[in-house]
C-alpha cells in the first residue's frame, strides 16, 4: 500500500479508534487487495510504510464485497463502480480479502 | 539464563527504511540502532536466536553515483555494530537496489569475513554481478513478494548465526555463488555419466554435473545501405599483427588486443605482417596475412569507389581460448573507439 495512505490510515485510527473506523480499498487484482487488507489489519508485509510492524486490527473491504455493495444505492454503485466491476475477477478479491481478514482478525 | 542471541545488521535502500520514495533516493549512508523497516519483520522471524542491532540505510541514487565511496561508508557503519550476519534487502527486480545489495555484501564479506543474506529476482542485475559474495535467495520480483522472502532470509540468516552448514543452492534456494565443494559420490564417474545418458535416452529427467553458460545472443544491426559513403574496419580475431608481434598478444587466451596503423599499406604482406594465433597452422595465414585480414580487398574496394575508405586502424586479437567476458571488454572498447572515429560499419575476421 502506498507509503501516503498508510500515514493517513494509521492517522485516523488514532484519532477516532480502530472501532469506528472500516478501510473500503479499490485494488485492481486479489493480490493488491489482499497486501492493503493485511496492512491495515496486521502491519505493512513488505515493511517499508509508517505501518510496518504497526497492527491497527482495522477491517478493510473491497468495494464489490457484498458488506459494502448491499449498503450502496444500486444506482450510484452502478454508476461509479458497475464498468468496472465487469471487468475484474471479483471473485478472486472477494475470496482473498476474506481470507486475509480470517487470518489476522479472526471469524467474521 | 538466556542464550547468547547472534548480532544481525540489516541493509536497506531509502524506501525500505522509511525514508521515502525516488525522491529521497539521493540521501547518502546513515545508520540507525535497532530495526528499521524488514528488519522489524526479520527480528521477529528468527524467533529470539539473533536480534538486529543496527540498521544501516543508503539512497540507491547515491549508491550508484558513488558506487565505491559508498560501500565502504556502509561497510564502515556496518563493521561499527560488530555483526555475526549481514541481512541485504531483499532487493526483488529492482536493479539499483540491487547492485547496492551486491556491492555491500561484496565490501563485508571482503572486509569483515562475515556471511551475507539477501535476496533478488533473477533477472536483477545485482545477481550476475554480486552472487558469489553472499547466500541470494530467489524472490519474486516485487515487493509483494516480502511475505515468502522474509521468513526464508531469516530462517537461513539463523542457521548461519548458529554457524549451521549450508546446503548446496539447489537444496537452499540460493544463486549458486561459484563455489565447488568436493564430495564423495556414491558411484564413479563413468557410471553417473552413462546413468545420465540412459535418462537422456529415455526422455527422462537428469541433472547434469556440468551445466553449461547461458550466452546471450546479438541482434544483428540493420544493413549498412549506402555502400559508397560508408567508412570500413576491418577488426580481426585471427591474430594478424605486424611482424614481430610488438604487443606480444598470445596466441591463446588473449589478455589483450592491438591497434595498428594501415596508412599507406596497399596490401599485408609476409615481410610487413604475421599471425600471433595459435591452435591452427599458420603457414597459409603468414604467407599472405590477406587471407585472415583483407587489407587488399579492401583497398580494391576503395578504388573502385564502391566505399568511401578503409578505416586507417585494424584491431586484431587472438580468439583461440580467449573467454567471453574478455572477447566482451575488447569489443566494447574497440567499438566505442570505432564509433568515436566515426566509422560506418566493421569487417569482422576470424581463423
Amino acid at each position: 500500500m502506498d507509503l501516503g495512505n498508510q500515514a493517513r490510515i494509521k492517522e485516523l485510527a488514532e484519532k477516532y479508534g480502530k472501532d469506528d473506523i472500516v478501510v473500503i480499498i479499490g485494488g485492481a487484482e486479489a493480490e493488491a487487495s489482499g497486501l492493503a487488507v493485511e496492512t491495515v489489519a496486521n502491519g505493512d508485509p513488505a515493511f517499508a510504510g509508517p505501518l510496518a510492524g504497526v497492527q491497527l486490527g482495522l477491517k478493510a473491504y473491497h468495494v464489490v464485497e457484498p458488506e459494502i455493495k448491499d449498503e450502496i444505492d444500486a444506482d450510484v454503485y452502478d454508476e461509479q463502480v458497475g464498468m468496472m466491476e465487469m471487468v475484474l475477477d471479483v471473485d478472486a478479491i472477494i475470496a482473498e480479502c476474506r481470507s486475509i481478514r480470517e487470518q489476522f482478525l479472526g471469524s467474521e | 539464563m538466556a542464550e547468547a542471541q547472534f548480532r544481525v545488521v540489516h541493509y536497506v535502500n531509502q524506501f525500505f527504511g522509511q525514508i521515502g520514495g525516488e525522491e529521497k533516493a539521493d540521501i547518502p549512508p546513515l545508520s540507525r540502532d535497532g530495526a528499521v523497516g524488514p528488519a522489524v519483520g526479520l527480528n521477529a522471524a528468527m524467533g529470539g536466536k539473533g536480534v538486529v542491532v543496527g540498521t544501516v540505510i543508503c539512497g540507491d541514487t547515491y549508491f550508484n553515483e558513488h558506487l565505491d565511496e559508498a560501500a565502504r561508508q556502509v561497510g564502515d557503519m556496518i563493521s561499527a555494530y560488530a555483526p555475526d550476519v549481514v541481512v541485504v534487502g531483499p532487493a526483488f527486480n529492482a536493479g539499483r537496489y540491487g547492485v547496492a545489495c551486491g556491492a555491500v555484501a561484496q565490501v563485508v564479506s571482503e572486509t569483515l569475513g562475515v556471511p551475507v543474506v539477501g535476496g533478488m529476482y533473477e533477472e536483477n542485475p545485482g545477481v550476475e554481478m554480486y552472487a558469489r559474495y553472499g547466500y541470494f535467495l530467489r524472490t519474486r520480483d516485487n515487493a509483494a513478494g516480502m511475505r515468502q522472502a522474509l521468513p526464508a532470509i531469516a530462517k537461513l540468516a539463523t542457521r548461519l548465526g548458529l554457524g549451521q552448514e549450508i546446503g548446496s543452492p539447489e537444496e537452499e534456494g540460493y544463486f549458486p555463488r561459484g563455489v565447488r565443494k568436493n564430495y564423495f559420490a556414491g558411484e564413479r564417474g563413468s557410471a553417473r555419466a552413462v546413468n545420465m545418458l540412459i535418462k537422456k535416452l529415455k526422455g527422462e529427467q537428469f541433472e547434469t554435473e556440468y551445466p553449461m553458460p547461458v550466452f546471450d545472443r546479438v541482434d544483428p544491426n540493420p544493413a549498412v545501405g549506402d555502400m559508397r559513403n560508408a567508412v570500413i574496419a576491418l577488426v580481426t580475431s585471427g591474430g594478424i599483427v605486424p611482424k614481430g608481434n610488438p604487443d606480444k598478444i598470445e596466441s591463446s587466451s588473449a589478455s589483450k588486443y592491438g591497434k595498428y596503423d594501415l596508412e599507406k599499406v596497399d596490401a599485408l604482406s609476409e615481410e610487413t605482417h604475421e599471425t600471433a594465433h595459435g591452435g591452427y597452422d599458420p603457414v597459409y595465414a603468414n604467407a599472405d596475412p590477406n587471407r585472415v585480414l583483407p587489407v587488399d580487398a579492401m583497398r580494391e574496394l576503395e578504388r573502385e569507389g564502391r566505399i568511401k575508405r578503409l578505416h586507417r586502424y585494424f584491431y586484431s586479437t587472438v580468439g583461440n581460448g580467449t573467454s567471453v567476458a574478455n572477447a566482451k571488454k575488447y569489443a566494447t572498447q574497440i567499438a566505442q573507439e570505432l564509433r568515436n572515429d566515426g566509422v560506418t560499419a566493421v569487417t569482422l575476421t576470424s581463423t
